[in-house]
């Protein structure tokens, strides 16, 4: 490489000047100035010729080009008897296309020092692209050439089937990964496309053909399923020209609707025990299915969180974590997905501690079931809320999350736009109707994986709710 | 979003080009020897701040492992004139991003704020750094050690592997060197911390002239230069700092360990000595890393995952501190798959290394990927503001964030070739976990 100079322009300042300091009054926080007008990125948008609407966000600052083709079909499109089908289909998708094999796509890619990425979930498959501005022709071309001319080659698919099958050994060595597979698994049962592990089981994965792929990626992977996001240096008219073209191959087909099912309903509160021998500390997981994306109790209800566990000086976390100094951290969230996700407060506890901090959790919980928040909690999370609404503009991968959302879960397109004036109308009266809705602890299942000898005899005494083992699965233990 | 005027970025028009960053910057110190660097950049309504402070876990003794740590946390739980729980409270009620970091050698705290709020963030800072010992209780440490003894339980102990790092650690370097022990410490160390151990700890180096406070993002210079003085100027200075010094560290023969973990797959970590960060050798066994293990053409990947798909993945980078450095490899085999078998294949490849030497392709192709990554890592104010604190630390001019590619620069084959031949022919050691009752898939001698 050769290297050319250029002269910077730094501008260097020794100063050694500054007056003999005194003391300065520190009795009072400083207040700060006004607020600044966050400007919302204007989002440009076209339509390609095949079908697929591009968004853009120009994005001048660095010489970048950052690409996520959003597909409408993630693990919530698994057929109940095959999960990790849409994890398996975007593994694959850049293993190899009619005339790039895996190694060429992968030595393409390097050479210009991008990223290409392909992955999955719940909601939706994503291929995105990462490259200096410099290098795009060459980024886009193999980026198009995946996503519509992609082969599945036999041989790469029985390579990250292998691959697959040995993550899913892995996942069973450690125990957040146990935790949160078979918490899923309880709350929903295998019957749902919720409650089955979005990576596969070894069952799943082992029966899985390269044509199971192909079917998924036919039925799913069209112009007309999915939308492309660009944020970077460039403008519409430029890369809709580019986009035409690389990706004039790729054609509509008929999508077949789905409709994600409603969760089982659950009746009691209920505690299952997951036996990890001599585990340093226990997994928790305490929830239930709770909401939808588009539930019209959004704002409250993100309002609502942000106290009871969505933050570091949340309720939860202060109790379990500055207060108890049981865990390193103990949060709690509701998981908006298309269909009903689940309400999940969470931690890692020190073993000797699990049933008080279960008694802990549950106090929260029902404790602003009971009484919401005060005006001054309030007041306290809407200012954090609008403050840092200003941060969330900074990077093309922000800058891109925020479209992503938009167009996975059919959000307005000024959703951004009267974001603050959302957040400002919540009010305690709000928050204490969606806490009396959407926090009932008495049906909330408490999943906990550790060191049964230790920890079980505390939560027996605790009397929380029926006890059940289950195993790594969330299955019931005989 | 505004285009800013002091753009920072400049890819250059000649070929083969290198994007160079070129970020305008301004130092300044205080008489108390506080370093104050200040980017502006005016594209979005924030300001990172960092406050990073040029102690580590190496300055911790033995039997404090884990000290300079658990001391970051101390930091957030108040001062003199920020009550016990305030720090955190008031920083989220603005909306701010917040944490802190330890790591060998330095303790970074930082913000992202929403611009109104600057003023805030050097409050807060300065409060802790000139009032810290006035609100430190013996209550406060006894609940943040547990904090801290979760964190590790968190992130060492209930991890598969997690132990790994540490006993690599005590293996390499002898047991009085600042790298022989973990940051996060040892639970008996943890336990062992006392009251008067965090006022000795913060006297000394918590002083404003071991530290660097970096702003970065839409303020205004001379307004924030006021604020700083304002917070920042009443400070004494404190004494000079000894540091550990940079010794060349070797082990005199190739050393050998098996431990059994609660994992279903065996894993073999290899570790060489080898040199210190930001120095030429340093950069060459970084491209040497990525032409073992980046991407599927890389030499090990393509050997041991692609190809003969017996490890289930497979890393190599160069692991450089302040002082010293690692090269190392670590890889996972596939099910019914032994160390043995794996590691006879990563000695061929390196052996091929050795002796064979790389392409002027693959240096390239390396090169470019760090490229791209340094402009990712300027998309923030925080990375910006990061990087010009730990150019400064680590090497005296935080300027050096405007050259972060000068030290990758033409690398030739016959250069990797004799870094690699200095470095990776000396004694290695030989880390191998394997599940529990199963010591028979591990290496049993080396060859």
């Amino acid at each position: 490489m050769i290297r050319y100079f250029i002269l910077t322009s730094c501008m260097i300042m020794l100063s050694q000047t500054t007056p003999r300091a005194v003391a300065q009054d520190r009795t009072s926080v400083p207040a700060g100035k006004a607020a600044p007008v966050v400007e919302v990125p204007k989002i440009q948008k076209t339509t390609l010729a095949n079908g697929l609407s591009v968004w853009l966000v120009e994005h001048h600052e660095l010489p970048l080009i950052a690409m996520n083709l959003v597909i409408q079909a993630g693990s919530d499109h698994d057929p109940l008897n095959q999960p990790g089908l849409a994890s398996m289909t975007a593994d694959v998708l850049d293993e190899g296309t009619k005339t790039r094999d895996a190694i060429r796509i992968s030595d393409e890619i390097e050479g210009i020092g991008a990223d290409l990425g392909v992955s999955s979930g719940t909601d939706g498959s994503f291929v995105t692209l990462r490259s200096l501005t410099k290098h795009l022709d060459v980024a886009l071309e193999v980026f198009a050439d995946v996503i519509v001319n992609p082969v599945f080659p036999q041989t790469e698919f029985d390579r990250l089937k292998d691959q697959q099958l040995t993550s899913l050994m892995q996942q069973k060595d450690r125990p957040t990964s146990i935790a949160n597979n078979a918490y899923a698994n309880i709350l929903y049962s295998t019957d749902h496309p919720y409650g089955t592990n979005s990576s596969g089981t070894p069952a799943s994965i082992g029966s899985m053909t390269r044509e199971d792929l192909v079917k998924f990626y036919d039925t799913y992977y069209r112009p007309n399923n999915a939308t492309l996001i660009v944020v970077g240096d460039i403008s519409l008219t430029a890369i809709a020209a580019k986009l035409d073209k690389a990706l004039s191959g790729w054609t509509p087909g008929e999508v077949p609707p789905l409709t994600i099912p409603a969760p089982p309903a659950i009746t009691a509160r209920r505690v299952y025990l997951i036996d990890k021998p001599g585990a340093a500390q226990s997994e928790v997981r305490i929830g239930y299915p709770a909401l939808a994306r588009s539930t019209p109790d959004f704002f409250p209800v993100y309002v609502m969180n942000r106290m009871l566990g969505g933050q570091f000086t949340s309720r939860i976390n202060l109790n379990l974590r500055e207060k108890h100094g049981f865990t390193y951290g103990a949060r709690s969230s509701f998981d908006f997905r298309k269909g009903v996700g689940p309400f999940t407060a969470s931690s890692g506890i020190v073993t000797d501690k699990t049933d008080s901090a279960l008694v802990e959790f549950l106090y929260e919980i029902d404790n602003m079931r009971e009484k919401g928040m005060t005006e001054e909690e309030l007041a306290y999370v809407k200012k954090g809320l609008i403050g840092n609404f200003a941060l969330n503009f900074e990077t093309p991968a922000q800058l891109a999350g925020m479209m992503q959302n938009i167009i996975l879960y059919g959000l307005p397109d000024d959703y951004y736009s009267t974001y603050l004036q959302n957040i400002e109308s919540v009010t305690t009266g709000d928050v204490l109707r969606v806490s009396k809705k959407y926090l009932d602890s008495s049906k909330m299942a408490v999943v906990v994986v550790g060191d049964l000898a230790t920890i079980r005899p505390g939560i027996e005494s605790a009397a929380l709710g029926e006890i059940s083992l289950a195993d790594t699965d969330g299955n019931p233990v005989p | 979003m505004k285009l800013i005027p002091l753009a920072l970025i400049t890819a250059l028009v000649s070929l083969p080009a290198m994007t160079q960053v070129n970020l305008k910057y301004e130092q300044y110190t205080l008489p108390n020897g506080l370093t104050v660097v200040l980017h502006e950049d005016h594209s979005a309504p924030v300001v990172g701040v960092v406050v990073m402070y040029h102690v580590g876990s190496k300055n911790e003794k033995v039997k404090r492992t884990g000290f300079a740590h658990l001391f970051e946390h101390m930091m957030f739980q108040g001062s003199e004139h920020v009550g016990d729980d305030q720090h955190f409270k008031l920083l989220q009620e603005v909306g701010a991003r917040i944490n802190g970091s330890t790591n060998e050698d330095v303790t970074n705290y930082y913000e992202v704020v929403p611009s109104n709020e600057l003023e805030l963030a050097l409050y807060l800072e300065s409060d802790r750094m000139g009032f810290l010992l006035p609100a430190m209780t013996q209550e406060k440490l006894d609940n943040q050690r547990d904090v801290v003894k979760n964190e590790r339980r968190q992130r060492v102990d209930n991890v598969p592997y997690g132990t790994s790092w540490e006993k690599i650690a005590k293996a390499m370097y002898p047991p009085d060197h600042p790298y022989s022990w973990p940051v996060i410490g040892y639970m008996e160390d943890l336990s062992a911390a006392q009251l008067e151990d965090v006022k000795g700890f913060f006297r000394t180096y918590y002083a404003p002239n071991n530290a660097c406070l970096s702003i970065a993002g839409d303020f205004d210079p001379v307004e924030v230069k006021t604020l700083v003085s304002k917070y920042f100027a009443e400070f004494p200075k404190g004494r000079e700092i000894e540091r550990p010094a940079a010794v060349p560290v070797t082990i005199p023969s190739e050393i050998l360990e098996t431990f059994e973990d609660k994992v279903q797959l065996p894993r073999l970590y290899i570790s060489w000595h080898s040199p210190k960060q930001e120095t030429r050798e340093d950069a060459v066994l970084t491209v040497l890393g990525q032409i073992l293990s980046n991407g599927k053409s890389s030499r090990l990947y393509r050997s041991l995952v692609y190809d003969r798909q017996i490890a289930q993945e497979v890393n190599a980078w160069q692991s450089s501190s302040e002082i010293a450095g690692l090269f190392q490899i670590v890889t996972t085999a596939k099910p019914e798959r032994t160390l043995t078998e794996i590691n006879a294949t990563i000695d061929s490849v390196v052996s091929g290394v050795l002796s064979g030497g790389v392409t002027q392709a693959e240096i390239d192709k390396a090169v470019t990927g760090m490229e791209a990554r340094i402009v990712n890592r300027m998309s923030t104010v925080l990375g910006k503001a990061n990087s010009m604190a730990a150019y400064y630390h680590y090497t005296g001019d935080p300027g050096n964030i405007n050259r972060q590619m000068d030290l990758f620069m033409n690398i030739t084959p016959a250069e990797v070739l004799a870094v690699a031949k200095k470095y990776l022919s000396a004694p290695r050691m030989l880390l191998n976990v394997v599940p529990e009752g199963k010591p028979e898939l591990a290496i049993q001698k080396i060859q």
